[in-house]
């Protein structure tokens, strides 16, 4: 157990602390290289590749598009709220959303 | 001359071909050369090239088998060529995975080339209690007790063996050898095994080790 | 710095090196992997950049900003609640809270399920209950949910399977039968994983983990490509990682294909090319770690197999870091120093997409 959190303190880009789950699912959805997948992500978000793991600039952009953050906040997204929200951003395929989507009739 | 006889037997034995290393093995000692060099100039070095080809994936385990085939051929030949009394002594290996796991993978490479280098082995297969271990080690009347274990949990089978041993004063009757994925030395000391052996080759080597002290 | 260093051996021993010492592992480890798999050993200034990580007097280290990878999870949610051998804490959790407490506690990239056993053939008949719970836990996880399993052929051999066991016919020198009974469970195996793969596709499965393919040889890991190709026909939007299970191929059968490739004997630089023709989106590559040998000569093998694999791939390409794996200890609680270290190493010189 421990080994994992020391690999996520070493080389991890953080989750949904800061944007981890994009830039996974860049590589999971597009097979995206590593320096890809971020700069992919960087360009959607607006921001530079240093930001994509600084929690000061990625908790406020992950508030304000409503893509979860790590802390629970009152009536933000998480969940699947979230990541319809992130194939949107993404513009991704995320195969749980769109069964949620067609489960909702959207 | 004895050279080109020398290579013969190992090719015949990188080659798997039990009917070229008979005939080797036959014109060798119809040329004179002794029994015990042939075997250990000709035939060993072969079969340690083919261990070593298969722990870096350039010989695999169908080739293996094959090559212990070979070997057992040949070396029946040589032997029967040794007045009696001063023939090799061959190691007799009971082998097994412990009780509770199942995994046999590793052992059946470790078998194959126990096989290939001359000794005999009895393969318990998996899942063997610590009393068939032991029953077993008498009957077959072996040198060495070889247990493999993959589970860290499974791997307390292997001091349950230490015990029972020493329980029933048959620790210096048998050696003990422990491997498998989460084995390593200073588990090997801690339980009082003899010998522990990291992979297939340096179970062989381990054995052999073991039966010269 | 000190001419004593404190490092490990392989099954997590700490021990005083000099550095001499360490630099002279380095040097016989990446010669040794370059050696055995045709490729490039680490460059002399790549040798040192590792002897700094190695040598870092710090108890843990990192990588830069900037330079942080994915880390794709294979089952670490089952460490909260499971045993000793998952590595598990025995934490009293549900499956989608060691799930959910993993992506927002931990801040992991990416999260799973799995069934404790960690083998698709068990998942089969349970699989309207995995189906379930991973549709459930789906909608409330923000972070990419992988289901992953090993695919274990040796399930697949009597007597806990419908085949003749290859195990005991080969050493018995059966070969042609226990290359059948190889090939006859192969087919077994992909039918199960396209099965499982196809079922959970069916309830939004936003990642299938092909966790240690080949664990049983040549004949497991083209079971896994097998299906990686089929479930690609058939759920094409489907991400799938197949990870390998070991430095090169083991050649039980010796002689199976895939896409006129020889299967047994591939290395990590092969090993991630297979993957890709089949169809995976991610590669993963694991070196199993020598325990006599020390931290310095294991991580600096396994970044040299790694980096010839992330330069041939298309796709990204994962290193796989669990316990006894590329210079990890093989004990049950690796030392977080050897961790932090292997991890950025493996990121910084072995360039991995991911761990």
């Amino acid at each position: 157990m421990g080994m994992e959190i020391a690999h996520i303190m070493a080389s991890c880009m953080g989750g949904i602390r800061t944007s981890g789950d994009l830039v996974a699912w860049m590589q999971m959805t597009r097979r995206m290289r590593i320096h890809e997948a971020k700069a992919y992500v960087a360009e959607k978000l607006g921001v530079g590749i240093i930001d994509l793991t600084d929690e000061e600039i990625m908790r406020d952009i992950r508030k304000d598009l409503g893509i979860g953050t790590v802390t629970s906040i009152a009536g933000s997204p998480k969940g699947i709220r979230a990541k319809i929200k992130v194939a949107e951003l993404l513009d991704i395929n995320i195969r749980s959303v769109a069964l949620f989507k067609s489960q909702m009739g959207f | 001359m004895n050279k080109e006889i020398f290579e013969s037997a190992a090719d015949a034995i990188l080659r798997g071909d039990p009917e070229k290393a008979a005939e080797v093995a036959r014109k060798g000692l119809g040329e004179g050369i002794d029994p015990l060099t042939l075997i250990s100039d000709g035939f060993v070095p072969g079969i340690n090239k083919v261990g070593d080809m298969f722990e870096c994936g350039q010989l695999f385990l169908p080739e293996l088998v094959k090559a212990a085939n070979a070997m057992q051929r040949a070396t029946d030949i040589v032997n029967a060529a040794i007045p009696e009394g001063e023939g090799q002594t061959r190691g007799r290996i009971i082998i097994g995975t412990v009780e509770g796991d199942v995994h046999d993978i590793g052992k059946t490479i470790v078998v194959s080339l126990m096989k290939a280098n001359g000794f005999e082995v009895m393969d318990l297969g998996r899942d063997v209690s610590t009393d068939r271990f032991v029953e077993a080690a008498e009957q077959f009347n072996a040198d060495i007790i070889g247990t493999s274990a993959l589970l860290t949990t499974t791997m307390e089978g292997q001091r349950r063996l230490e015990y029972k041993l020493k329980e029933t004063g048959l620790k210096k009757r048998f050696k003990t050898m422990v491997g498998g994925a989460p084995i390593t030395q200073r588990w090997a000391k801690r339980i009082g095994a003899d010998a522990f052996a990291e992979n297939a080759s340096e179970a062989v080597k381990q054995a052999k080790a073991l039966l010269e002290t | 710095m000190s001419n004593e260093i404190t490092t490990r051996m392989g099954d997590g021993e700490r021990v005083l090196f000099s550095a001499e010492e360490i630099r002279e592992d380095i040097r016989v480890g990446t010669a040794q992997a370059a050696e055995r798999a045709g490729i490039p050993a680490l460059s002399a200034e790549e040798q040192e950049k590792l002897f700094d990580i190695i040598a870092d007097p710090s108890r843990i280290v990192s990588v830069q900003p900037g330079e942080e990878v994915i880390v794709s999870d294979d089952g670490c949610s089952m460490s909260f609640y499971g045993g000793q051998d998952g590595g598990g804490v025995g934490a009293p959790l549900s499956r989608m809270q060691a799930v959910l407490t993993y992506e927002r506690a931990c801040g992991a990239d990416t999260t799973s399920l799995g069934h404790s056993d960690y083998s698709f053939k068990p998942v089969k008949p349970i699989i309207n209950f995995e189906a379930n719970d991973y549709y459930n836990t789906s909608m409330v996880t923000t972070a990419p949910f992988f289901y992953g399993a090993q695919p274990n052929l040796g399930l697949y051999f009597q007597p806990d399977g419908p085949c003749p066991n290859a195990a005991e016919l080969m050493p018995m020198g059966k070969i042609d039968a226990a290359r059948q009974a190889q090939e006859e469970a192969a087919g077994h195996l992909t039918r199960d994983l396209v099965f499982v793969g196809s079922r959970l596709a069916d309830v939004g499965l936003e990642g299938l983990n092909l966790d240690t393919s080949g664990s049983a040889g040549d004949a497991d890991f083209l079971a896994a490509l097998n299906a990686v190709a089929r479930l690609k026909e058939k759920v094409p939007d489907l991400p799938i990682l197949m990870g390998a299970s070991g430095e090169f191929i083991i050649g039980m059968h010796g002689e199976v294909e895939y896409d006129g490739q020889r299967l047994a004997g591939l290395y990590p630089q092969d090993q991630v090319k297979v993957i890709e023709t089949a169809g995976a989106d991610i590669a993963g590559v694991a070196i199993n770690t020598t325990t006599t040998e020390s931290l310095p000569w294991n991580l600096s093998r396994s970044v040299t197999f790694m980096k010839a694999a992330s330069e041939a791939s298309n796709i990204p390409v994962h290193a796989n870091v669990g316990m006894g794996v590329c210079g990890i200890p093989m004990m049950e609680q690796p030392p977080i120093d050897s961790v932090t270290r292997v991890s950025k190493a493996l990121v910084q010189i072995g360039k991995a997409d991911g761990l």
